[in-house]
């Protein structure tokens, strides 16, 4: 075989594979937004689920998703943060530098199923707390807290030295250097990372469908040690019940409000990293 | 008063990075002790291929075999589909187009697993079924298709990279030569981007191997290994499936608990391992969002 | 950063606030789907009447309602088989105080396919040797030339119990001829409805037009349908009762609840989930 011969194969194959990825990819959106699209109107959104889920809409499991994602966010972010400052202000030392990310990747690539049942364990079992949405908003939150730190941590790491030096050079003190220089620019970077890791949150089913949701008559959970319930654990119900035309209808529908929250969140991250850029970078 | 609000700073910091540092020793302790009565009383007894509660049989080889050949037939249908497909967004796309590509599968990337699953129970099962004339499309196949699918993005997207961060003078240099669009690919490029490949893979099937939701919708949940061994169309089980399916029924402090927590544990080591030494492939690191 | 720590502060304490204004009684009730419908409709019917009493429902199989209520994680447990010795030693500290509301059959079904194809009755020694793998072809019970997809449960599950203790002798026996096993009525009776060669156990209340319901043919040659008739009068030999267990005797308002589903209103809700009442 000559060499042209070749390089053509080698074109098409290249060529091939990703036309059937974009096919598979895109045969997979089209699924869901036009499945979706037929069930969701105001109706739907607004009202209350019944009979299993397939009759009526999803309006109290999309304020359980926001509410356990929320508990996440104002978990996760004080403690990532933190985490982001000790790892570019304090640790100098590059063999704890390198134990410290060990850890923050290893907690990134625990499987979420495990999670769940850490928190079903250590919280439902041994802190006694009960099926509660706090406990999943916890368990989120150590899911994302990695996500955070890195993002946090890249925009911080990258404030020139400069900002710095000049800023001890006005003789201020450690804390007063982080408050007023580096935290108001690596801010953008733990925002960034904070709506990423809200993304990923708020699809999560393993680590909530033990330890925080329940299935019908929630509403509004009274306490922080109560259960709710949230769009993807019913999504899981639903499809269950996949023969069923209505069920898989509603199914729809509430997978293209869980993906339409998902794109914000991954586009807000996006758009606060182009125009959130701190002074120092622009 | 500025000494006392730095003390406070300080030790805010301090705590807060205790906490995201003991979080995984927390986890794999809890989950040393629930599986520790596992462990006590089966012993090797736990390796072996009958998983029946009531009989106190946890033999957990079924799900270890489930979770080990779903996630290496994924692999064998994503890799090479990635690899060419980062290939052709990297190196063949014009480069104007490639942050549109790779923003569209970034976003892919991180779809909801439960969705996958839900495409999986109303689509994919039942066309295994048609396809193969089975009785039920509920098969390990079905499970790797479905799977391959879901880490196709992420490992598009870091091979793209890998590939893309290859300086342009090794090309140019090996166009010089006089070589063809393959040869400079394959002679030059690939051998340079490889360990970021091999780490993109490896995080690939880290991911693979966690997987619950899709997964669990449409393995058929049998705990048997199928026969003949290499029968990939028949029901089985994979560590996740079972542990998503049968955590809730087991109770608390049982044995039975406890086998299942030992098989997390399993997961838990094999894929911080895998996150680990993808981590020494990947040097460019910092890519967390996938 | 002030905004920040302004809207965590505004959070807490719309939590606090939101927790000491609303003095709403939660009633945790977990347990077998196949009870689900009666108590999440008794629920919100109950609710109309008692708006500050919150009740929240879940599914998860008989087993999982057990376990929770052992572990005191919920009030009530849906169970739709009975406890058994084994559980009640698992749990000491727990007094389990059963309380029925309804009765059930569990029915094998089989694909709408094979019932068009001339299967409508079966004995319960053929069903019990299609779950043990000794008949493998629905052509071995007078059927049509197609492998037999026997669907079975996960092991804790209410239905197999009941089913398991007639066909196989044993609540707990294995299954070696099952070719899945799922949980929920609900997703049993979706991949028997997908498929056309299937049988599997559904509570009397799943059947529909995809999935049929067998008649069983007893050791005298009589046929039994499933029919609610046949259920009241103890024909048809594998019933259940539908019960819900509490730690103790119920107080308050969960006893109230109780005493709701038994009531003829209540009773009104068992009957329209496709269950016998307690007054048949």
């Amino acid at each position: 075989m000559n060499r042209r011969v070749k390089n053509n194969l080698f074109l098409a194959v290249c060529w091939s594979a990703a036309i059937l990825c974009t096919l598979i990819l895109s045969f997979l959106l089209s699924v869901i937004i036009l499945n979706g699209a037929k069930t969701i109107n105001p109706d739907f959104l607004l009202s209350n689920s019944r009979n299993f889920g397939a009759e009526g809409g999803i309006f109290y499991q999309m304020i359980g998703s926001v509410l356990l994602i929320s508990g996440a966010a104002f978990i996760s972010l004080p403690i990532a943060i933190g985490t982001a400052l000790c790892k570019s202000e304090y640790v100098k030392n590059p063999v704890l530098q390198k134990i410290s990310n060990m850890m923050i990747y290893g907690l990134n690539g625990i499987p979420s199923v495990i999670f769940g049942i850490f928190g079903l364990i250590f919280f439902v079992n041994f802190l006694n707390t009960g099926i509660s949405w706090f406990v999943g908003s916890i368990i989120l939150a150590i899911m994302i807290i990695p996500t955070i730190v890195l993002s946090s941590y890249q925009s911080m790491s990258s404030i020139p030295r400069m900002y710095r030096e000049s800023a001890y050079a006005l003789g201020m003190d450690k804390w007063k250097v982080i408050t007023k220089v580096i935290l108001p620019q690596g801010i953008q970077g733990a925002i960034t990372g904070l709506f990423l890791g809200l993304a990923r949150a708020v699809g999560e089913t393993a680590p909530v469908m033990f330890i925080a949701t329940a299935f019908s008559g929630v509403k509004l959970p009274g306490s922080l040690f109560q259960p709710v319930t949230a769009l993807p654990t019913h999504i899981l119900t639903l499809a269950q019940q996949a023969t069923n035309t209505q069920a898989l209808q509603n199914a729809w529908g509430a997978s293209l409000v869980l993906i339409l929250v998902f794109f914000i969140f991954s586009l807000s991250a996006l758009f606060i990293r182009i125009t959130l850029q701190p002074v120092s970078q622009r | 008063m500025s000494a006392y609000i730095s003390k406070v700073g300080k030790g805010y910091i301090i705590i807060s990075t205790l906490i995201s540092m003991i979080i995984i020793l927390l986890i794999l302790g809890v989950l040393f002790l629930s599986s520790y009565d596992a462990i006590h009383g089966g012993g090797w007894r736990l390796f072996t291929l009958t998983w029946n509660p009531p009989n106190n049989q946890f033999g957990i080889l079924p799900m270890l075999y489930g979770s080990l050949v779903v996630t290496v037939i994924s692999l064998v249908i994503a890799v090479p589909l990635g690899i060419f497909t980062a290939i052709f967004t990297s190196e063949i796309l014009h480069p104007k187009y490639r942050i549109y590509v790779k923003s569209f599968l970034e976003l892919l990337a991180g779809i909801p697993s439960i969705i996958y699953g839900l495409i999986g129970v109303a689509f994919f099962s039942v066309w295994v079924g048609e396809l193969f004339h089975l009785q039920s499309g509920r098969t390990i196949f079905t499970a790797a298709v479905l799977l391959s699918i879901m880490i196709l993005p992420t490992i598009i997207t870091l091979c793209d990279d890998a590939i893309h961060h290859v300086p342009q003078k090794y090309r140019e240099v090996a166009k010089g030569l006089g070589l063809y669009k393959h040869e400079v690919i394959i002679t030059s490029v690939l051998p340079i981007a490889k360990t970021d490949i091999i780490g993109a893979v490896l995080l690939a099937l880290g991911r693979a191997l966690g997987e619950t939701m899709a997964v669990m919708l449409v393995i058929g949940s049998i705990d048997k290994i199928p026969t003949p061994i290499y029968n990939l169309l028949a029901p089985g089980q994979t560590i996740t499936s079972k542990l998503g399916r049968e955590i809730a029924e087991s109770a608390f402090s049982s044995i039975h608990f406890s086998a299942m927590v030992f098989m997390g544990m399993i997961l838990l080591i094999i894929v911080l391992a895998l996150t680990f030494i993808a981590q020494q492939f990947l040097k460019s690191g910092q890519r967390l969002y996938e | 950063m002030k905004i920040y720590y302004v809207s965590v502060l505004i959070l807490l304490f719309a939590i606090i606030t939101g927790c000491n204004a609303s003095k709403k009684e939660a009633i945790l009730c977990a347990g077998a789907t196949t009870v689900l419908p009666v108590v999440s409709n008794a629920a919100e019917q109950f609710k109309l009447t008692h708006q500050d009493v919150n009740i929240m429902v879940n599914a998860g199989g008989s087993g999982v309602g057990i376990n929770l209520l052992g572990e005191q994680n919920i009030q009530i447990g849906m169970i739709s088989r009975n406890i058994t010795q084994k559980e009640i030693e698992k749990y000491p500290d727990v007094h389990f105080v059963t309380h029925p509301i309804g009765k059930d059959a569990v029915v094998p079904v089989i694909s709408s396919e094979i019932y068009d194809a001339g299967i409508m009755a079966l004995t319960i020694e053929q069903i019990a040797k299609i779950y043990k793998g000794e008949i493998k072809n629905w052509k071995e019970v007078g059927g049509p030339d197609k492998e037999i997809l026997a669907v079975d449960k996960e092991m804790s599950r209410g239905t197999r119990h009941v089913f398991m203790k007639i066909v196989l002798g044993n609540e707990e026996a294995a299954a070696p001829g099952a070719d899945l096993v799922l949980g929920s009525n609900n997703e049993e009776q979706t991949a028997i409805a997908q498929s056309d060669a299937a049988i599997g156990m559904l509570s009397n209340a799943w059947i529909n037009g995809d999935v049929k319901g067998l008649s069983i043919i007893l050791a005298n040659g009589e046929v039994v349908e499933p029919t609610l008739e046949n259920i009241i009068n103890g024909k048809f030999p594998i019933t259940r009762n539908l019960l819900l267990i509490t730690n103790g005797e119920p107080q308050g308002e969960i006893k109230e609840f109780i005493d709701f589903i038994k009531s003829p209103g209540g009773q009104k809700i068992v009957e329209q989930a496709g269950y016998v009442s307690l007054y048949q």
